[in-house]
């Protein structure tokens, strides 16, 4: 009976999430793995007296499926431009008025009012960068300079290329290689951008977003699918062989914001947390830690990664944001998806 | 009638628990699985039998409806994959079981609490360390290279072998316990007379241990069986994600395809299957008990 239980539990706990008690002096932050530096959470619960529960996902499809089952307790999350669209659009977040917040004054001008929250009532953009994709150079000599080599995988790469274990970075870098439109609604382009993955698959070796750091620096796999400021934290930090590629199709732009779930049991703590985190010191301090470009202000002048020792942040190459698909455009990339994934 | 409300009352602590963490969720499930999926998760309250028809056929690139056994080649795999491992497992369990109940009782101790060990790790971490272990210029890829028995190998993981590997080390315990259990009931006077009679010991194995110990081999069988059918951390961090078991395929409805009715019928579907082997071991258990 034991196992019965466990069975179901286990199938089940995908659209239950256990809800903790709110308490007056709590925040529950849901954020990408391994992006807030610990000094930082340590400094603001020092600060405020504010206990912080920190979680991590590794997909905005993560994020949205915990958000959309209603019964999550999270009281700031950090989703992708185009899943703060669809969050506005499903009713999700809480509006926080955050043009009026002293964050939105960190904000640089040009993340300001953007089609994903237009009045910037929703979000306070945080960080930038893009997706793209990173080679072991002990492993791999040939060049890096178009996502060819990625799809299309010779020599060395072939049979060892990994690849994000989500389509939401994948197949709009698909896009960008074959020049097709991002959330394009055409089925024929679609099927070009299926045929070009499902013939990649035969030199993949694993779909993963997780753990990229050690597969990649230690040669395991030697390509893979990556972000921009994580593969350099791997090169700096680590030593790492490696190279973040610019490819001249372009790199797949994202922005991530700090938002308040719509059910948040904290938001007042939850807006003093943006507040804190947009803070000039603060946001340098996470600039050097998380190592992707910063949205709000930053000193320049304690500022770890700068233009000619971080090529990764500052790239060469041209650069597309991906936006929030139609249901119809959704649907195909789902279909190519999970035809891909049989 | 008094025992009766004292059973009653002292079980229902764990009705309203079953009911509540049990029953309920699934009522929830089954009745998403008739329900129309929203385009961003979630669902809308439009009764539809097509996450039901969805697992047979699904729309094409025109969007024509047709037959697609893509969904049918997953649960196969998943019930070939899970039914090898349980095959490996008794491989395994048998000779490991019957040599542990051969101990001292101080040596069977230590045996048992030695099997049941790693239960006391999170399964995420136990799953990681074959990682370290297959993975290239792993532990034993580089060991093997110490040695000088092989060379200049592919990658040992991220493969339907690995799977296995990982599957058959996570689950055996649950097949060496029951085994174990029914060696020990076993009288062994009967073996000790199957040898006077001149039995040959293959013969004995065959015709007096196998027999008597069927209960704990079906029993086994069907622990290391059903924890399989649902499984999901083996296939992703050890086969890769590239191909999929139903567990994953229900995962990713929920999160990358944001189709909750089509994964909430895909475990309607697991349970199904999972239903059938319980039912299957119960019905063979009271018949067991009636023959006794």
């Amino acid at each position: 009976m034991k196992y019965i239980t466990k069975v179901s539990l286990l199938a089940l706990s995908i659209s239950l999430t256990t809800g903790a008690n709110a308490e007056n002096n709590q925040l529950n932050v849901y954020t990408w793995a391994e992006s807030i530096d610990p000094v930082l959470i340590e400094n603001f619960q020092k600060e405020t007296g504010i206990e912080i529960t920190l979680d991590s996902y590794t997909s905005n499809e993560d994020l949205l499926a915990k958000l959309k089952s209603g019964s999550s307790d999270y009281d700031v999350v950090f989703p992708s431009q185009h899943f703060v669209k669809i969050m506005i659009q499903e009713g999700l977040l809480k509006n926080i008025d955050a043009k009026n917040m002293t964050a939105f004054k960190q904000v640089d001008d040009r993340w300001k009012n953007k089609w994903w929250d237009k009045s910037s009532e929703y979000s306070i953009p945080f960080v930038y960068g893009t997706a793209g994709y990173t080679v072991n150079r002990d492993k791999y000599k040939g060049p890096a300079n178009s996502w060819k080599e990625f799809f299309e995988p010779t020599g060395a790469a072939a049979g060892n290329v990994a690849v994000f274990s989500t389509p939401d970075e994948i197949i709009p870098a698909a896009q960008l290689y074959l020049d097709i439109d991002f959330c394009t609604e055409k089925r024929t382009d679609m099927k070009k951008v299926y045929q070009l993955l499902k013939k990649q698959k035969e030199y993949v070796a694993v779909y993963s977003s997780d753990n990229i750091s050690s597969r990649i620096s230690s040669g395991e796999v030697v390509m893979h699918n990556w972000w921009d400021g994580d593969s350099m934290r791997a090169r700096k930090n680590n030593n790492a062989p490696i190279e973040y590629a610019q490819p001249k199709e372009g790199l797949v732009g994202w922005l991530d914001s700090m938002v308040v779930p719509r059910n948040s049991r904290n938001s007042d703590n939850a807006k003093t947390f943006i507040n804190w985190m947009s803070e000039k010191d603060n946001a340098t301090i996470e600039y050097n830690y998380y190592a992707h470009s910063s949205a709000v202000a930053i000193d320049e002048s304690k500022a770890i990664h700068k233009k000619e020792n971080s090529p990764e942040i500052f790239p060469t190459a041209f650069i597309k944001f991906t936006r929030a698909c139609s249901p119809a455009a959704q649907k195909l990339v789902d279909k190519v998806w999970t035809k891909l994934l049989q | 009638m008094k025992k009766l409300s004292w059973n009653f009352w002292g079980l229902l602590p764990a009705y309203l628990v079953m009911s509540l963490l049990m029953v309920l969720p699934l009522l929830i499930i089954f009745y998403v699985s008739f329900m129309t999926s929203d385009a961003y998760g979630g669902y809308k309250a439009i009764f539809s039998l097509q996450s039901y028809s969805q697992i047979l056929y699904t729309a094409d690139w025109d969007d024509n409806l047709v037959l697609n056994f893509q969904y049918l080649k997953i649960i196969a795999r998943t019930l070939f994959l899970s039914g090898a491992t349980a095959v490996i497992c008794l491989l395994v369990s048998f000779p490991v079981a019957y040599y542990i109940s051969r101990q001292s009782n101080n040596m069977k101790t230590l045996l048992l609490y030695l099997v049941t060990l790693p239960f006391w790790v999170s399964m995420v971490v136990r799953v990681y360390a074959w990682v370290l272990i297959l993975s290239n210029d792993g532990v034993l890829e580089s060991s093997l290279r110490f040695f000088g028995l092989v060379g200049d190998i592919d990658s040992l993981l991220y493969n339907n072998a690995a799977m296995m590997v990982g599957m058959v080390y996570t689950y055996i315990p649950l097949m060496i316990l029951p085994i174990y259990a029914s060696i020990e009931k076993l009288d062994t006077r009967l073996i000790e007379a199957a040898s006077d009679l001149y039995s040959s010991r293959m013969n004995t194995l065959r015709r007096i241990i196998l027999p008597l110990c069927k209960p704990g081999i079906v029993a086994g069988f069907i622990l290391v069986l059903v924890p399989c059918l649902g499984t999901v951390l083996e296939p992703m961090l050890l086969g890769g994600g590239k191909t999929m078991m139903l567990g994953n395929l229900i995962q990713n409805q929920f999160g990358v395809a944001r189709n909750w009715s089509f994964g909430a019928s895909l475990t309607v579907l697991l349970l199904c299957i999972v239903l059938f082997f319980l039912m299957f071991q119960a019905h063979r258990a009271s018949k067991l008990r009636e023959l006794s």
